[in-house]
């Protein structure tokens, strides 16, 4: 005969169910990194939490068929930065590129580019949406961000964001859901080719699910934070300091 | 000739009489207002900051367009200059929360109050030819007022706004969300539906201008039909 479980023992086991319920459920998926003020701030709420509760199945943004790319596909913004470290390794094929992966991973380290090419790669045909209203859809190759991640030896308990910067002075914080996606990938390859400098050469993100702007070029570096609140004006990323939404999934 | 159609109508009115709208009704009707303003505005910056429209999934500088807003006499350049869509992108969707949220409420209260069923629902009688002829032929004489001033809504009144709560808003809804790569991420059928993102673009965009002819002549009935009473029985319900 089974003995019947104390009350104490019961009550125990409330907080590690939590526990269990709660993974994956943090705040950091449903609110950004800092809430604006008034109407404006509780409408951003709406629209992440609203997205993050549709996308829970981390469904996959829509994959296009090879005669919808875009070849040549469109440049905007920057396509060359000017930064001297950025120049020389462009003028050595990016030979001499490394990614550092520091901060909350449990073995921080840096790749090479040959490194993150030699990862299990991802290939995805998908749209590039930009926040301004043009879209255009392209062949993605690259590493998924999770992998490169896990070649750090993964992140520890305590990471919340990952912090992307680039070689012309942008940064982004993005929060682990967002980073767990299979299509989250450091792309390398362009419709089959290189990734062309003006589209961001050596490497740049792809988030599919998320406006262009949060799809940075000309990537420096990669950090784990428990937190945004060191980084620039603290809300999370170089175009939410400037006022635009932090979550650019609209 | 057909006095016999104008007779089974109610007497023209000498004068205006006020209606008496509900709470659900005035309330909603107000927020939208505002809501819609903002929407109408900020929607406008986003578009100047991009002002061309294409079809299908893919449209960038350099790809066919539908539309060219320099064709019409506005450069890129200056249309840029004209529009802010930073502000436009955070009161667009700010408003488009309110916008979506007071409709809800507006269509759950009335649904709940049967204020749809009472007072929208066009009846079995008002919806013959000879009726909706008259009413036609008299909203271009400028006589409308023989069929809202007395204080309950025309049959065509009745069919354009039920058409508009529940047709053209959702469609309006549908088109602005099928453009966000977060829902259509969620939602693909979004893309299917409309032909593309960038279709959906531009059919948001040609219902924005439906939705103001909408309003303009929705503001030239009051007018008719006794504006400063109209609008005092919007805010007062008397």
């Amino acid at each position: 005969m089974s003995k019947p479980i104390s009350r104490r023992k019961w009550l125990a086991s409330v907080p590690a169910l939590g526990g269990v319920l709660l993974t994956g459920c943090t705040r950091e998926r449903f609110v950004p990194p800092r809430v604006r003020g008034g109407l404006i701030g509780a409408a951003d709420v709406l629209t992440m939490s609203t997205n993050r509760l549709l996308l829970s199945g981390q469904q996959l943004a829509r994959e296009f068929p090879r005669s919808e790319i875009a070849d040549p596909f469109p440049t905007w913004n920057q396509t060359n930065p000017r930064n001297e470290e950025y120049q020389r390794h462009a003028s050595e094929e990016f030979r001499n590129y490394r990614l550092p992966i520091t901060g909350l991973v449990q073995r921080p380290r840096e790749l090479s580019l040959d490194e993150i090419k030699s990862l299990p790669a991802r290939t995805q045909i998908t749209a590039h949406v930009c926040e301004q209203g043009w879209s255009a859809i392209g062949e993605w190759t690259g590493a998924p961000l999770h992998s490169v991640l896990e070649a750090a030896g993964g992140v520890t308990p305590a990471a919340r964001y990952v912090v992307i910067d680039t070689f012309d002075r942008w940064y982004e914080g993005y929060d682990l859901f967002e980073v767990a996606h299979p299509q989250t990938i450091l792309a390398y390859g362009l419709n089959g080719g290189d990734l062309p400098r003006g589209n961001g050469a050596p490497l740049r993100l792809r988030v599919e699910r998320q406006c262009g702007y949060k799809n940075l070029k000309f990537l420096r570096s990669i950090q784990v934070v428990d937190s945004m609140a060191g980084f620039g004006k603290g809300t999370g990323g170089t175009n939410s300091d400037f006022g635009f939404h932090w979550y650019a999934g609209v | 000739m057909d006095s016999a159609a104008i007779s089974e109508l109610p007497p023209p009115a000498a004068t205006t009489k006020s209606t008496a709208h509900p709470y659900s009704v005035r309330i909603c009707h107000w927020i939208n207002v505002v809501a819609c303003a903002y929407l109408l505005v900020s929607g406008v910056h986003i578009l100047l900051d991009f002002p061309e429209l294409y079809w299908g999934n893919t449209g960038y500088r350099g790809y066919p367009a539908v539309f060219r807003l320099a064709d019409w006499g506005l450069s890129w350049d200056a249309a840029g200059a004209l529009g802010d869509r930073r502000w436009g992108r955070n009161y667009h969707f700010t408003f488009a929360w309110v916008f979506l949220i007071n409709g809800l409420v507006y269509v759950g209260w009335n649904l709940y109050s049967r204020h749809f069923r009472d007072q929208m629902l066009p009846a079995r009688n008002e919806l013959t030819v000879a009726r909706i002829g008259t009413e036609l032929r008299d909203h271009f004489r400028w006589a409308a007022r023989k069929h809202s001033s007395s204080g309950s809504y025309g049959t065509l009144q009745k069919t354009s706004y039920l058409i508009l709560i529940f047709v053209f808003v959702p469609l309006m809804t549908l088109t602005g969300i099928a453009q966000s790569p977060g829902f259509t991420a969620a939602m693909p059928w979004l893309l299917d539906l409309f032909g593309g993102r960038q279709s959906a673009r531009t059919l948001h965009t040609i219902g924005t201008v439906l939705l103001v002819l909408f309003v303009i002549v929705h503001v030239l009935e009051v007018v008719a039909a006794g504006f400063l009473i109209k609008v005092r029985s919007m805010i007062t319900g008397k």
